[in-house]
C-alpha cells in the first residue's frame, strides 16, 4: 500500500461525512432510527452473539469467568438427550397444528369480513382485540374457561349431552388446548394480513371469472387462492417461526405438563437455563432450534420459488 | 469578621456535621427475608418485623437496616445479584438450594462470626439442623439456621371418625400405614378398601394422597433403606434402581393402583380443582398427607378449621424411621466488606437468638432451629401435641440433597418426571431404568 493511498483514506472518510450530512434527509432518517438500531444492537445482536459463544461454554456458575471452555461438548450431549428432542417433537407436532389451523381459521374470518356487511368495522375490531391483550392475562382468563369442575367450555359440553374433558390435565387433549388458545389469540393478525391480501387483488379478475362462468368457490379456488400465494407464504414463515418460539401459553397454563406433553424446545430451554442454571447448554439447545427453524424457512422458501417457476412456465 | 469569612464557617461547620452524621451511620446494612408481601402488612408477622429491625438498630447505634422485599424467583435473582456484585448482604437462604452458592465460594463461613461475636454461641440451636449448613463435621459453616421442618403426615380427624379408626402413633410400620388407609378409604356405600364389596370408581373418602413431586417421597426410599444417588453424588447406578428402592416407590405406586386408597392423579386435579386441598382435607375427603410445618398456617386460617380437626404423626417405618429436613437459614455473602462484617454478624447473632425467634414463633409456619424457641413453642402452641410431634421426627430428619448438590434440581426434576409416569401407569422398573440413565448423564457432565 503507498502513502498516497494511506493518505488519500482519511480524505475518502471525511468526504464520506460531509456527502453524508449534507443530505438533510438521510441524516432525519437515520436520527430517527437511531433509537431502535440501539435497542436492536444491545438487546438482540450482543446477547445472540453472546448466547452462540455461550454454546461453547460449560457456564453452571453465576461468573462468566467460571465458564469454561468445552467445544462442542453441549452439542454432543445435546444429540443424546431425548428429552430436549422430544421437546422439539412437541414443538414440532405444536406447529403442524397451530399454523396451518390458524392460517385456514383466519382466512375463512378474513374472506367474511372482506365482505360489505353492517358492522364489519366493528366484528374487525372484536377480532383484533386478542392480538393486543396480554398473553398472560388471556392465558388465566382460558384457564378458568377450561377447568374440568367449574369451567364454562366443559359446562357447555355437558348442556349438551357432551363428555366432559380435562382439557389441560390429560396429555391426549393439553396441546391441542394450547392450540386452539393459540389460534384464537392470533386470528386478528392472521385475518389483517389476509384481508390485505384480499384487497389488492383486482376486481377484474374477478369480472372476466364470472363472464367465463366460474361460481364463488370456483372464483375463490383459481382465482383468490393463487394470488393469495405471497400472503399465505408470509403467514406460514412467521407463523412457522412464531409456533417454534410458544412459551407463554405453555408457561401459564400447563407447565410443560401433563407427562410432559406440552413441554416445548423454549420453554424446556427456559427451564434449563433458570431453574436449573444451565446456561452454557442452554445457549446450545437455543441454537439448534434456531437451526431448525432455519431449515424450515429454507424448505418453505424453496418450495415457494419451485411453485412459482411452475406455475410461469 | 468579615461576612464571607462567617459564611465560609459556617458552610464549614455544616459540612463537619453532615460528615459525623454520615459517619455515625456508616454501616447500612441490606436485608432480605424482613418484609413481609403487600397483602400481610399490618400483620403480627409484620410488626415482628419492625419490631426486630427498630429494636436492632437502637441496640447497634450507627448501623442502619434496609429491610429488602424478597423478589420474585429469588434463587435466579440472587444468582445474578452475586454476580454483579449488587446481592444483599444478608439473607434467609432455602438449604434446598444453598449447594450452588457454597460451591461458588458465596457465602461467608459462619465460624468468622462466631469467632467475632461472643454471643453468638452455635449451643443454640438444633445440631440435626445445624449440620444441614455444613458439609463436614467441625467444616465450615454455610449460614445459621433460622427455622426447619421435617416431613410428617398429617391426618383428619373427621376421615378417622368417620371410618371408626383410631388415630395412628409414632413409631408405626408401612404395614399398619397400608391397612389404616384401606380402612379410612371409603366408598359411597361406606364400604373401606378391605372390603370385597369396596367400589373404588365411586371412593368419597380416600386414605392418602400421592404426588409426583421427589420432595414429597424421597424419604420413603430411604425409609426402606435405599435411596437415589450414591452419597458422593457420582451415579444413580446402583441406588435408585436398587431392590430397596425399586420396592420403596412400588409401594408407592401401589397406594394408587393396587390398593386404590390415593387418587390416580387425573383423579386428585380433578378434586382440588373443584375445591381446595385443604377445604378437602379438612372436611374430610382426604384422611391423610404428607407434609412440612408450613402447612400449618394454612389449615389453622382455612374457613373449614376446627380445633382438634386434624392432628400430627411422625413418618412410618419400615427398614429405617426417616424423614427429610427443610430448613433455612441466615446467610451472609462471603465479599461483605471488613466494615460491614461485624454488624452483619450482630444482626443474625439477634436474629437466631431466643428473643427473636420466641416472637416469630407465632407465624407457626416452621419450627424455629433455635432450641429454647422450639421448647417454648411447644408450651405455647395452641396445640401442644402437634408441635411435639414435629420435634419427635427430628432425630430422624436427613439433610435435603440440594443442601449437597449443586446440580440437585436437574435431578429432582426427573425424578418427578419418572414418578409421574408411574403414577400414570408406565411400569416402576422400566420407568426408573429410564430415569438412572437420565440422572447419570447429567452427572456425567
Amino acid at each position: 500500500m503507498t502513502n498516497a493511498t494511506l493518505a488519500a483514506r482519511p480524505q475518502a472518510l471525511r468526504s464520506f461525512w460531509r456527502r453524508f450530512w449534507s443530505r438533510s434527509n438521510e441524516k432525519i432518517g437515520y436520527l430517527f432510527i437511531l433509537p431502535s438500531l440501539i435497542h436492536i444492537i444491545v438487546f438482540l445482536f450482543i446477547p445472540l452473539i453472546f448466547s452462540f459463544f455461550l454454546s461453547f461454554r460449560d457456564w453452571t456458575k453465576p461468573n462468566f469467568s467460571d465458564a469454561p471452555y468445552v467445544g462442542l461438548e453441549n452439542y454432543e450431549f445435546l444429540m443424546e438427550d431425548s428429552r430436549f428432542w422430544q421437546a422439539m417433537s412437541n414443538s414440532g407436532y405444536y406447529t403442524l397444528l397451530a399454523v396451518p389451523l390458524g392460517m385456514a381459521i383466519s382466512l375463512g374470518v378474513a374472506v367474511v369480513m372482506n365482505q360489505k356487511l353492517r358492522g364489519v368495522y366493528f366484528f374487525r375490531t372484536l377480532f383484533f382485540m386478542p392480538v393486543v391483550s396480554s398473553w398472560v392475562a388471556v392465558s388465566i382468563i382460558w384457564l378458568t374457561l377450561l377447568d374440568p369442575n367449574v369451567g364454562i367450555v366443559n359446562y357447555i359440553l355437558g348442556g349438551l349431552g357432551l363428555p366432559q374433558i380435562n382439557w389441560l390435565g390429560d396429555p391426549r387433549s393439553a396441546m391441542p388446548s394450547i392450540v386452539l388458545i393459540t389460534i384464537w389469540k392470533g386470528l386478528g393478525f392472521n385475518m389483517v394480513i389476509w384481508l390485505a391480501g384480499l384487497q389488492a387483488i383486482p376486481q377484474e379478475l374477478y369480472e372476466a371469472a364470472a363472464i367465463d362462468g366460474a361460481n364463488r368457490w370456483q372464483k375463490f379456488w383459481r382465482v383468490t387462492l393463487p394470488l393469495l400465494a405471497p400472503t399465505s407464504f408470509f403467514l406460514a414463515v412467521t407463523g412457522v417461526i412464531g409456533s417454534f418460539q410458544v412459551f407463554t401459553p405453555v408457561y401459564v397454563l400447563t407447565k410443560g405438563g401433563p407427562l410432559e406433553s406440552t413441554n416445548t424446545a423454549v420453554y424446556h430451554i427456559y427451564r434449563r437455563a433458570f431453574q436449573e442454571f444451565d446456561f452454557g447448554y442452554a445457549a446450545a439447545q437455543s441454537w439448534i432450534l434456531f437451526a431448525v427453524i432455519f431449515i424450515a424457512t429454507i424448505i418453505q422458501v424453496v418450495y415457494v420459488r419451485r411453485r412459482r417457476e411452475e406455475i410461469q412456465f | 469578621m468579615s461576612a464571607r469569612l462567617r459564611l465560609l464557617l459556617l458552610i464549614i461547620a455544616i459540612v463537619a456535621i453532615s460528615f459525623g452524621v454520615v459517619r455515625a451511620q456508616d454501616v447500612e446494612l441490606n436485608v432480605v427475608g424482613f418484609v413481609v408481601p403487600l397483602e400481610e402488612q399490618g400483620t403480627p408477622l409484620d410488626e415482628a418485623y419492625q419490631a426486630f429491625i427498630g429494636g436492632f438498630e437502637e441496640a447497634h447505634p450507627g448501623v442502619s437496616v434496609n429491610a429488602l422485599e424478597t423478589p420474585p424467583e429469588f434463587d435466579t435473582q440472587l444468582l445474578v445479584d452475586l454476580a454483579a456484585g449488587t446481592a444483599p448482604d444478608i439473607w434467609n437462604q432455602d438449604a434446598s438450594t444453598i449447594s450452588r452458592l457454597v460451591d461458588n465460594g458465596y457465602v461467608l463461613d459462619m465460624r468468622e462470626c462466631v469467632a467475632l461475636v461472643p454471643e453468638l454461641n452455635l449451643d443454640r440451636f438444633f445440631p440435626s439442623v445445624l449440620s444441614i449448613h455444613q458439609r463436614e463435621a467441625d467444616g465450615p459453616i454455610y449460614g445459621l439456621p433460622n427455622d426447619f421442618t421435617p416431613m410428617v403426615i398429617y391426618y383428619s380427624t373427621t376421615a378417622f371418625e368417620r371410618a371408626g379408626v383410631e388415630p395412628p402413633q409414632a413409631g408405626w410400620t408401612w404395614e399398619e400405614f397400608v391397612e389404616t388407609a384401606k380402612l379410612l378409604t371409603l366408598d359411597a356405600n361406606g364400604n373401606n378398601a378391605s372390603s370385597p364389596d369396596f367400589d373404588p370408581a365411586n371412593v368419597v373418602q380416600w386414605g392418602f394422597r400421592v404426588r409426583k413431586w421427589a420432595f414429597e417421597w424421597i424419604y420413603r426410599v430411604w425409609q426402606n433403606g435405599g435411596d437415589v444417588i450414591a452419597p458422593d453424588g457420582s451415579t444413580a447406578s446402583g441406588y435408585l434402581d436398587s431392590p430397596e428402592s425399586i420396592e420403596a416407590i412400588t409401594w408407592l405406586r401401589d397406594l394408587v393402583t393396587v390398593h386404590q386408597v390415593a387418587p390416580t392423579p387425573t383423579t386428585l386435579d380433578q378434586m382440588i380443582q373443584q375445591l381446595g386441598f385443604l377445604d378437602r382435607f379438612l372436611q374430610g375427603d382426604f384422611a391423610m398427607f404428607d407434609r412440612g410445618h408450613w402447612e400449618l398456617v394454612g389449615l389453622r386460617s382455612n374457613a373449614n378449621f376446627t380445633e382438634g380437626s386434624f392432628g400430627v404423626v411422625g413418618q412410618p417405618q419400615n427398614a429405617a424411621r426417616s424423614t427429610v429436613m427443610y430448613a433455612s437459614g441466615f446467610v451472609i455473602r462471603a465479599d461483605i466488606p471488613e466494615e460491614k462484617k461485624l454488624a452483619a454478624c450482630q444482626f443474625v447473632e439477634a436474629a437466631t437468638n431466643l428473643e427473636y425467634q420466641n416472637t416469630k414463633a407465632l407465624t407457626g409456619i416452621a419450627i424455629s432451629a433455635n432450641q429454647e424457641a422450639a421448647a417454648a413453642a411447644v408450651e405455647t402452641s395452641a396445640d401442644p401435641a402437634i408441635e411435639a410431634a414435629f420435634n419427635a421426627e427430628v432425630e430422624f430428619g436427613r439433610a435435603p440433597y440440594g443442601s449437597v448438590y449443586a446440580n440437585w434440581p436437574t435431578i429432582e426434576e426427573r425424578l418427578d418426571a419418572m414418578m409421574e409416569r408411574i403414577l400414570a401407569g408406565g411400569e416402576v422398573e422400566a420407568e426408573v431404568a429410564v430415569a438412572v440413565e437420565e440422572i447419570n448423564r447429567e452427572l456425567s457432565r
